[in-house]
């Protein structure tokens, strides 16, 4: 029984028949028949047939009074939800018929009448979704499932009157508020508040109490995973801790969802921990190992939420002076089968993970990334291998330099483009450290094409021209094609020709200069560079006729043409404010462009960190802790709060023979850090004594 | 002096129109998934799922272009592309997409990513694999399956023998419908209980639990025997055919889990020094690293206590798995010796090497190694197995049935090289791939000591069964110098 055919457009009249064969008899193929006419038609809406498939609202409405089977129920609420939201003209036809599911005493039928009623956009649809939802909301025993739908249609309904939904916050917050009631339908509260006010910019941020929080993270273990994550989100930013003590004991209560093994809440329960770190002075050694080994072992997932979870430690390293993750980089090296696109973000780890002690073995990895097949993947690693040349100190310099000249050997052409671009880079950073190098370098000017490698040859050889003894040669060489050259490398020519006149104000270089500029005055279309050139020319005819031929060339000319360049930098930091409101939003879309939201959307919410007597002036303060220290200190206030604050266990999270036991080995366990994670090496050892392979 | 900034290399730039008159100005920006689209392996829509209306009907339409042009610019396509403000975060399967459009940037991308996999994951269980064909065939169930699996994008019930009870793949067949019609239309029960992964009132003649212990090596070694990485991902899965709501203890010879009781000891005789109680009883017992339990464990329970407690879901799921980074020996060694006389011909010489214990064996050992794509001609010697070169991949794969441990097995491989053709041209670095399995084995030594299952009411006799295999991961690869 194949829906092939189904799939495929028919004509309102085909169905019709179909529809209508059937009222005769009542066999059971003719039912089957009906049903597929009906799929026909939610078939046709998905492959945009909406005009023909219009024409068959009569024999909906009549399907709908009928019929009570749940499937057709189903389909007929499809057809109005598609149709409606395009011709609202038949709305009003649909209204009492939907209204008339809203009643029924089947839960679910009346779910998919609440939504549809939210989903068509039309002021009396509107209007009637508020009225049963207040009514609902005043009845206060109807079913979690109802319950929830009705919490999230307010957020739709919210874009169509938003007036109406603020006047029933009160009672949102109630709800959040009552212990009693499902926690699920608490956390739906929540989140309905809480995506409310992220849609509006004039609100003010979503706050609830600390001691609500603690309530609904005690009961953590009884939501589903979606709520769990959607929980921690919400809170993040929503709760204000006020001491110390708070934040830790709350760390403590959620630290254990980082073992979930969905990505939503591990990532959500991780985001919750590192904005409470924000209102404490000091962390354990413990945490961090916990929040590591959390991150390592998502990058095992499937490739999408790997790329993800690395955007995110991108993120991390980037926020912080001291980064709070112990990271080693043998977990970002590149695999074969990885997908270029998480290849790509490994390296930039890599990059960013650099430091004296583990450069070697990262050099080491990037000089096989160098020599891969694929080209890109071959580029970025030596711009990498560049870059962590000017990023880390003079002899990493070195190293990475020499690395570069070995894979220059190779001679493949776009390894060595993208060498030559790079050695302008650290050539910047260190002018006086490799100038043995440049000759080596120089052999290469055949072989620059692209125009960054071309450009950065040509800044090469007018730069170490002292050390170059047949510099003219060799700068011929580069110019020899300069009527096809992009206007970019052209510029640069004409630059460097006037930089070399004036460094060595021979008849060569007056030659190469002269023909340089006229080629730019008299054959190039391009106005700007004819603009340059011209400027160039005056300048020097000007030089020339205040000092004689060839003599000192005029100081403010040497400033315009060859002054001192600026250091440059590695713009890996960010502005502080902007990483905040980045780490506030880890694991959204955010994280992965690195960029934040109001800079992209002027409408987003920015977030930051809400004001409390313990918030954490400078991120960088920080400290941590390497032995259970602090734990202990807290052991006593959690042993005094802790019991306060869950005045019932749920039976469904400690069964009964349990809990009595429980209460006095709590303390001894929470005061001791989890021995989950201990160093691998240590158990290497054991394992390799007690079982030789 | 003004400091010039050099730009970091590629990084994620949102894919933005020109014109910012393009830019649609939502007035409305939500957190959430809008909508969820099956695209074919084109981008082509052929099914959607709009759980908001804040999003245009046509954005998708956009988003096989943004595949093909991202494609063409540059061969990197991540998962998430942004268009005229609406973000595309999409996975593949088979020959589909599955996209969700979101219109803000805070949209929380874990939890669409997680909840694609999911949906994938649900709908496998109904359509056996999903792809193309098959979800065009069952487009009404799947529209019943995001309806229920979502709501206004906020991921709803996703357990696969939840949803079964009240969406069944033969609702198509309308004399059972009728039939249930009442039944089935009512949410189950077991939605409103605490314990939402299953239902009270299963049953079963016979009441078994079967546990697997799967471990796979990843491995990254070059030539010379350096192991740059090695990691076990172990996992254990449970089939549970047990009726009623059982609670299930399961005991592993962890140290995290059973210190826990090492301490209890120590409590209960405290004179007995700590230092004597760690060399003698913990030498037996492993350490685990990010244990990930599947929801029905109680987190608390471990936190505390270190015990695994849960009540299963019924039938098959993943209870646990975990991450242990340690070096470990290689189990299946490679001694590879390449040489190639470019223009003439190419030598593989290959000595595998089982360094596992004597009384284990290795089963179905391939040993894949890469050949230059132009090789012909191949002839082999070799002791044990038997060698195929699959020309479309550009491979030797040598196959051993069963490599007991402590044997070597050798190889010898010789192919032609074109005598024409580009010197010194920029060889592929493939990584010689090897996979086997090991049964009746675990790497890390976990084992199972006890699985204690207790049903309150019912008080059945129950079969607890316990399996391990040890096996190569997606990646345990010798590099090529």
């Amino acid at each position: 029984m194949s829906d092939q055919r189904i799939f495929t457009r028919y004509r309102a009249s085909e169905i019709r028949t179909d529809l209508q064969n059937i009222d005769i008899k009542k066999l059971k193929s003719s039912a089957t028949k009906r049903k597929n006419a009906l799929k026909k038609i939610i078939a046709n809406i998905s492959l945009g047939n909406y005009g023909e498939m219009l024409e068959l609202l009569p024999e909906i409405l009549s399907f709908w009074q009928i019929e009570d089977d749940f499937e057709v129920k189903r389909i007929c609420h499809e057809y109005a939800r598609s149709l409606g939201s395009i011709k609202p003209k038949i709305t009003d036809d649909i209204l009492p018929f939907v209204l008339q599911d809203l009643k029924s005493r089947n839960e679910h039928l009346q779910i998919m009448a609440l939504r549809t009623l939210v989903f068509i956009p039309s002021a009396s649809f509107t209007n009637e979704a508020f009225k049963f939802i207040i009514s609902m909301v005043n009845r206060r025993n109807a079913s979690e499932e109802l319950t929830k739908t009705a919490l999230f249609a307010l957020i739709q309904l919210d874009d169509l009157n938003h007036n109406k939904v603020t006047d029933l916050f009160n009672i949102i917050h109630d709800t959040i508020q009552q212990r009693s009631d499902n926690p699920s339908i608490q956390v739906a509260a929540l989140h309905t508040l809480y995506a409310i006010h992220e849609k509006h910019t004039d609100m003010k941020p979503l706050q609830i109490t600390v001691e609500s929080c603690f309530d609904l993270v005690e009961r953590l273990s009884e939501l589903n995973e979606w709520d769990k994550g959607l929980l921690l989100e919400a809170l993040t930013t929503a709760v204000v801790p006020q001491t110390h003590a708070d934040s830790y004991d709350l760390i403590d209560i959620v630290l254990p969802q980082l073992q979930h093994v969905n990505t939503f809440v591990v990532l959500n329960t991780f985001k919750f921990v590192i904005y409470l770190l924000n209102y404490v002075d000091s962390v354990s050694e413990n945490i961090v190992k916990r929040l590591s080994n959390s991150i390592i072992a998502l990058l095992n997932k499937a490739p999408e939420l790997q790329f993800l979870v690395l955007r995110n430690v991108i993120l991390l390293l980037l926020s912080r002076e001291k980064p709070l993750l112990d990271l080693d980089v043998s977990y970002f090296f590149v695999e074969f089968n990885d997908p270029i696109y998480i290849k790509d973000t490994k390296l930039e780890c890599l990059y960013l993970l650099a430091n004296q002690d583990t450069l070697s073995q990262i050099l080491e990895e990037l000089e096989q990334y160098a020599t891969d097949i694929d080209i890109q993947m071959s580029r970025k690693a030596i711009r990498a291998i560049g870059n962590l040349a000017v990023k880390l100190d003079e002899n990493a310099a070195t190293d990475c330099f020499n690395l570069l000249l070995h894979l220059l050997e190779f001679g493949v052409d776009y390894v060595v483009q993208e060498i030559i671009s790079v050695f302008r880079n650290i050539l910047r950073k260190y002018p006086d450290k490799f100038r043995s190098s440049i000759r080596e370098i120089v052999k290469y000017t055949d072989a620059v094409q692209e125009p960054e490698s071309k450009n950065a040859m040509i800044w090469i050889v007018t730069q170490y021209a002292d050390f170059l003894p047949d510099y003219i040669t060799v700068f011929e060489k580069l110019n020899s094609s300069f009527m096809e050259d992009p206007l970019e490398v052209q510029f640069s020519i004409l630059n460097s020709s006037i930089k070399l006149f004036m460094k060595f104000p021979t008849p060569e270089t007056k030659q190469l200069s002269g023909d340089v500029l006229r080629t730019c005055v008299d054959m190039v279309n391009n106005p700007d560079l004819r603009a340059r050139a011209l400027m160039y020319q005056r300048l020097i005819q000007l030089a020339n006729s205040q000092y004689g031929p060839y003599a000192a060339l005029d100081n403010s000319l040497h400033e315009i043409v060859d002054s001192n360049l600026p250091l440059i930098e590695l713009n890996s930091k960010l502005d502080p404010l902007v990483l905040e409101e980045l780490a506030l939003n880890i694991s959204s879309v955010t994280s992965v462009y690195l960029k934040p939201t109001s800079q992209i959307f002027r409408l987003n919410r920015t977030k930051f960190l809400p004001q409390s007597p313990v918030l954490l002036a400078d991120k960088n303060k920080l400290t941590i802790n390497d032995g259970p220290s602090f734990s202990r200190d807290r052991a006593d206030s959690k042993a005094k709060s802790l019991p306060k604050r869950t005045p019932t266990m749920s039976d469904y999270d400690k069964p009964a023979e349990k809990v009595n036991q429980l209460r006095g080995k709590m303390k001894s366990s929470s005061s001791s850090p989890s021995k989950l994670v201990r160093k691998p090496s240590m158990l290497m050892k054991r394992l390799s004594m007690k079982r030789p392979f | 002096m003004k400091t010039r900034h050099l730009k970091l290399f590629n990084s994620y730039v949102p894919y933005q129109s020109e014109n910012p008159r393009n830019l649609v100005t939502n007035k409305v920006i939500s957190i959430m998934a809008s909508a969820v689209y099956f695209c074919d392996s084109k981008g082509y829509p052929l099914l959607a799922r709009r759980y908001r209306d804040d999003i245009p009907i046509s954005a998708i339409e956009k988003f096989p272009t943004l595949l093909s042009d991202l494609e063409e610019e540059t061969n990197l396509v991540p998962p998430c592309l942004s268009y005229n403000g609406m973000q595309y975060l999409f996975i593949q399967h088979n020959d589909v997409y599955l996209v969700a459009i979101a219109n803000s940037m805070s949209a929380n991308a874990a939890q669409i990513f997680a909840f694609l996999y999911k949906l994938v994951d649900v709908l496998g269980n109904y359509l056996k694999t999903v792809e193309e064909e098959s979800i065009r065939d069952n487009f009404v169930i799947i529209y019943e399956l995001l309806d229920e699996t979502m709501d206004y994008g906020i991921p709803q019930i996703t357990e696969t023998k939840m949803l079964k009870q009240y969406i069944t793949q033969k609702s198509f067949k309308l004399v059972k419908a009728a039939k249930k019609k009442r039944n089935a239309a009512r949410p189950p029960e077991a939605l409103t209980n605490s314990v939402s992964w299953r239902s009270a009132d299963i049953k079963y003649k016979k009441n078994e639990a079967f546990l697997d212990i799967i471990e796979s090596i990843n491995m990254l070694m070059t030539q010379k025997g350096q192991i740059l990485r090695s990691e076990i991902i172990g996992e254990v899965k449970v089939k549970s055919r047990l009726s009623g709501m059982p609670d299930l203890k399961l005991g592993i010879n962890d140290k995290g889990i059973f210190s826990k009781h090492m301490d209890d000891d120590s409590l209960n005789n405290e004179g007995a020094s700590v230092a004597s109680s760690t060399t003698d009883k913990k030498k037996n017992n492993i350490e685990l690293e990010d244990l990930k339990f599947h929801q029905c464990v109680r987190l608390s329970k471990f936190e505390t206590e270190k015990i695994i407690t849960f009540i299963p879901p019924d039938g098959d799921f993943e209870l646990m798995n975990y991450r242990l980074s340690t070096s470990i020996k290689p189990l299946i060694w490679c001694d590879m010796n390449i040489q190639v006389h470019s223009q003439s011909r190419i030598e593989i010489h290959c000595r595998a090497k089982a360094q596992i214990k004597k009384k284990s064996t290795a089963t179905n050992v391939q040993i894949i190694i890469p050949v230059p794509e132009d090789a012909d001609t191949p002839e082999f010697k070799y002791s044990h197995g038997s060698i195929k070169y699959v020309p479309e991949k550009n491979v030797i794969i040598w196959k051993i049935r069963s490599f007991p441990g402590g044997k070597e097995y050798s190889m010898s491989a010789q192919m032609q090289l074109p005598s024409i053709g580009n010197i010194e041209e920029h060889k592929a670095k493939r990584p010689v791939q090897i996979k086997f399995q090991i049964p009746y084995f675990t790497t890390s030594g976990i084992q199972v000591k006890y699985l204690k299952i207790n049903e309150p009411k019912l008080q059945y006799k129950s079969y607890p069964w316990v399996r391990y295999i040890t096996q190569s991961g997606d990646d345990y690869t010798i590099r090529l110098t």
